[in-house]
């Protein structure tokens, strides 16, 4: 990346800065010119005090602060679009299969993959304009009203479910073909088992094979992939938080970039990184829980 | 990125046609208050709701010594006050916690009268001491230093509780535009904070008309009146309300559902996008007096470093089509003086009338390059003496739309003459840091913003602004110096004299004029918009006692002082 953090200041000043205001910025900030080996030691120590850093670009707060605006925000937003698009999607793929060449089947696909086509933000801006802005069905921005404080009351509640319609929408109309298709291909697949004609020559009901025989078995690769979608969708409900002003985390890594603000940036990653950590975490208990064959003995 | 997201979404909307905006029926049905645009005014009817940064979520500092755009927009608009406030279209310094200004007869001692009975928000008085204390630790902490106060400041004393003395280390009389703009901060609260570089000032005690933090939440924020505000009966606002959008693009949109009642952003087409939406109650005003667009030339650089070359290359620029095209027709065509309308008082006639470089004409340029000895080349391209085509680069920001359609237009005016330049678009850092560091042929750019044209000639043509290609240069990105133009500066820096101040701008403008140094393209407009629903008395053509827009701290104060509830 051409700059450094120190001219993105400047520059950020138009001007109005002095040379030695840079110097004593730099100080500051905690540049320093020790050698890298140092500075790692000295990085990894403060991590294990919670202790990220001074943001740059919102100097003089700590990273830890910057973040903590909208982690939560986040971290909700995208756990419930990922939540929602993956059980749909991967219902809408066991529900098509099972019916094959069905009208499910052979129109669904081609319509969500289309529109999985659009960039998170395009849709995120199509719903804004349609049901925010024409029809006024749902606001338009932010995380809840503006005129009530966050608090544990039904008003705030139902206020943050609101406000959350049009953002998640975007984000599962965009993500919802992956999870169908690919649910689709497994299960075509464990359909043509043995023991799936078994189960069918044994009697027992169609919903049971579908979703105890077929899906159960289809749905392992989905669950992988489920862990991993996290990352990228903190990463794609990022431009879909800034077009609905959602307080969340996706405004702050533009903003660490632009500005170069290195100690917020390796924050958000740090934190996306742990996401998805978790969400991994997560899977591998919901694998052992699937697939007996895991669990060891 | 954010005006291309704009762009996108203004397309769509015009693609909607113009829509009525209002909400759905379905809002009454709804049994809890439905969140929308209308019941969130109806409620909040005594806010005043402005729009200025551009954040996604707010972080809580209201320090006003750290450099602008990182504390809060009204920590230097509304919460804490300078000791005077110069108004850009009335062109006159407006007395605000200072009443007074002296100067000695060298010029070297500056005497401010503080202001009786102002108080402090928590009911202690202002003082000079609290003004000193103020420079001070400008002085202890170089980083607070921003204005560079302490470049020509000797010392500043507080000789009784409402005289100020400001003793320079050489007469410039222009920095006291700098002095008289700080924002003054409370000894008895600021002398226990440990580190001012640091400090967040979570809870301000200011003089200014708006001091209590009534909400902070991180996706909007209210400010409450101060209690002792010193302007009696003043500000006839209740409170003022921050809603937090990240960028233009939804800054615009909440305009559109009437959901601001001030906005200070660049909206296309603005007459049929806003005006139309309600006639009676959405207006706009763009007074030029912004800085001016002007496009640098590196005149270290072969050819840049021949005047024909500039003015040549200023003549092909069609700038009638630059305005209508690349900015909506908000602005006109510069003269070659490249003052904006800021500057209309110190505007020399004649050197208007002798700057015919900015002018389009083509053959007269042809004939220049002709004269420079760059002949065209069997590719239509202009060969100089060394041989080498005039193939170049103009640098513009990546999304800066305006910027870039200018650049385009710019680009295909050049080859006319046969300069085979092309459009290179940068992110913001890398974009500043080359021209700061002068390794650029050509690039967009702006001049500076300061009241009187001394700045602003000073920033192009001083060789004390003049920085080694390669070595960061806070102004004078084009890097040239004039010797006559540093005497004229250092004759104005000695004077107060508003005669022989104009004499001097006047010849400075001839110098430009003569010289070139950038190629200035249109003013910029001050981009100020309001909706008079819930509030009056905002500034506008028919009532020019301050700009609108809210870009431009500290002279926001007027505003926020005079607007009324309806």
């Amino acid at each position: 990346m051409p700059g450094d953090p120190a001219s993105a200041m400047f520059a950020r000043f138009a001007g109005q800065l002095q040379p030695e205001a840079i110097d004593s910025l730099r100080v500051a900030f905690g540049f320093t010119d020790e050698p890298l080996h140092q500075q790692y030691f000295t990085y990894v120590a403060h991590l294990f005090q919670g202790d990220l850093g001074l943001s740059i670009a919102y100097f003089p707060s700590k990273v830890t602060d910057v973040i903590a605006t909208g982690l939560g925000w986040t971290l909700l937003l995208s756990g419930i679009a990922v939540i929602i698009s993956f059980a749909l999607g991967t219902a809408l793929g066991v529900v098509a299969t099972w019916k094959r060449g069905g009208w499910l089947d052979s129109v669904l696909p081609p319509v969500l993959i289309f529109l999985g086509a659009f960039p998170y933000f395009w849709l995120a801006m199509v719903l804004l304009y349609t049901l925010g802005f024409v029809l006024g069905a749902f606001p338009a921005r932010h995380a809840y009203s503006d005129t009530i404080a966050p608090a544990l009351s039904a008003e705030f509640i139902l206020s943050v479910m609101q406000h959350m319609v049009l953002p998640v929408s975007a984000i599962v109309i965009a993500s919802l073909g992956g999870w169908m298709l690919s649910m689709r291909s497994t299960m075509v697949g464990v359909l043509a088992e043995d023991y799936i004609t078994m189960a069918n020559a044994k009697g027992l009901s169609q919903k049971r094979i579908m979703f105890h025989y077929a899906a159960r078995n289809a749905l392992l690769p989905n669950i992988t992939g489920f862990g991993m979608a996290l990352g990228f969708v903190l990463s794609g409900s990022l431009l879909t938080e800034i077009v609905f002003s959602y307080p969340g985390q996706g405004y702050l890594l533009i903003q660490a970039v632009r500005n170069q603000d290195y100690p917020l940036m390796q924050g958000i990653f740090l934190t996306i990184t742990l996401a998805v950590l978790g969400a991994n975490l997560l899977v591998d208990i919901l694998y052992v829980w699937l697939d007996p064959r895991t669990r060891a003995r | 990125m954010s005006r291309r997201l704009l762009m996108l979404c203004m397309s769509l909307l015009s693609l909607g046609g113009l829509v009525n905006c209002s909400k759905s029926p379905k809002e009454g049905a709804q049994q809890t208050p439905a969140p929308t645009a209308k019941t969130e005014a109806a409620v909040k009817a005594t806010a005043l709701t402005i729009t200025q940064e551009q954040q996604a979520s707010w972080i809580r500092n209201f320090n006003p010594l750290l450099v602008p755009g990182t504390a809060r927009w009204p920590t230097r608009a509304g919460i804490y006050e300078p000791l005077m406030i110069y108004n850009t279209v009335k062109g006159e310094l407006v007395p605000w916690l200072a009443v007074k200004h002296e100067w000695s007869a060298d010029n070297k001692k500056l005497t401010l009268t503080l202001r009786p009975g102002v108080k402090w928000s928590d009911g202690q008085p202002f003082t000079a001491k609290d003004v000193a204390f103020t420079f001070e630790l400008l002085k202890k902490h170089k980083a607070l230093d921003f204005p560079a106060v302490w470049a020509f400041l000797e010392s500043v004393q507080a000789k009784d509780d409402a005289t100020v003395e400001f003793t320079l280390s050489r007469p410039f009389v222009p920095g006291m535009l700098y002095v008289v703009h700080q924002p003054i901060v409370p000894e008895h609260k600021w002398k226990d904070v440990a580190d001012p570089v640091m400090y967040k000032n979570e809870t301000p005690v200011a003089t200014g008309p708006f001091t209590e933090v009534k909400v902070f939440q991180n996706q909007v924020f209210e400010l409450g009146r101060n209690p002792h505000y010193w302007q009696q009966g003043k500000p006839a606002v209740e409170s003022l309300r921050f809603p937090a959008y990240p960028g233009n693009d939804q800054a615009n949109l909440a305009l559109l559902t009437g959901e601001l009642d001030w906005a200070g952003s660049f909206v296309p087409d603005i007459e049929r996008v806003f005006v139309n939406k309600d006639k009676d109650n959405n207006h706009y005003w763009f007074p030029l007096v912004g800085n001016t667009t002007t496009l640098y030339v590196n005149t270290t650089k072969k050819p840049f470093d021949d005047v024909r070359v500039r003015k040549a290359i200023s003549m092909a620029i069609d700038r009638e089509q630059i305005v209508k095209v690349a900015m909506y027709g908000y602005t006109r065509p510069s003269d070659a003086t490249g003052l904006s309308d800021t500057h209309d008082k110190w505007r020399n006639p004649e050197a208007v009338a002798a700057g015919d470089w900015t002018r389009l004409d083509i053959a007269k340029a042809n004939a220049l390059l002709d004269e420079a000895g760059f002949k065209k080349g069997e590719d239509g391209v202009r060969v100089g003496p060394d041989k080498k085509p005039l193939r170049f680069d103009v640098n513009c920001v990546t999304g800066w739309s305006d910027w870039v359609r200018a650049a385009q237009i710019i680009t295909q005016n050049l080859k006319q003459i046969g300069i085979d330049a092309s459009l290179k678009t940068y992110d913001f850092s890398p974009y500043f840091e080359r021209v700061q560091k002068g390794e650029y042929d050509m690039s967009m750019g702006w001049t500076s913003d300061e009241p009187t044209p001394y700045y602003v000639y000073r920033d192009l043509m001083s060789s004390e602004t003049l920085r080694p290609t390669g070595e960061l240069a806070a102004r004078n990105w084009n890097r040239f110096s004039n010797k006559e133009a540093d005497a004229l500066l250092k004759a104005f820096e000695g004077t107060n004299d508003p005669e022989e101040q104009k004499k001097i701008a006047h010849q400075l403008q001839m110098i430009f004029v003569q010289n070139a140094p950038v190629i200035p393209l249109f003013p910029g407009p001050s981009w100020g918009e309001y909706s008079t629903r819930r509030f009056t008395n905002f500034p506008n053509k028919d009532n020019p006692y301050s700009k609108l827009t809210p870009n431009s701290p500290p002279e926001n104060l007027f505003v926020l002082v005079e607007v009324k509830p309806k």
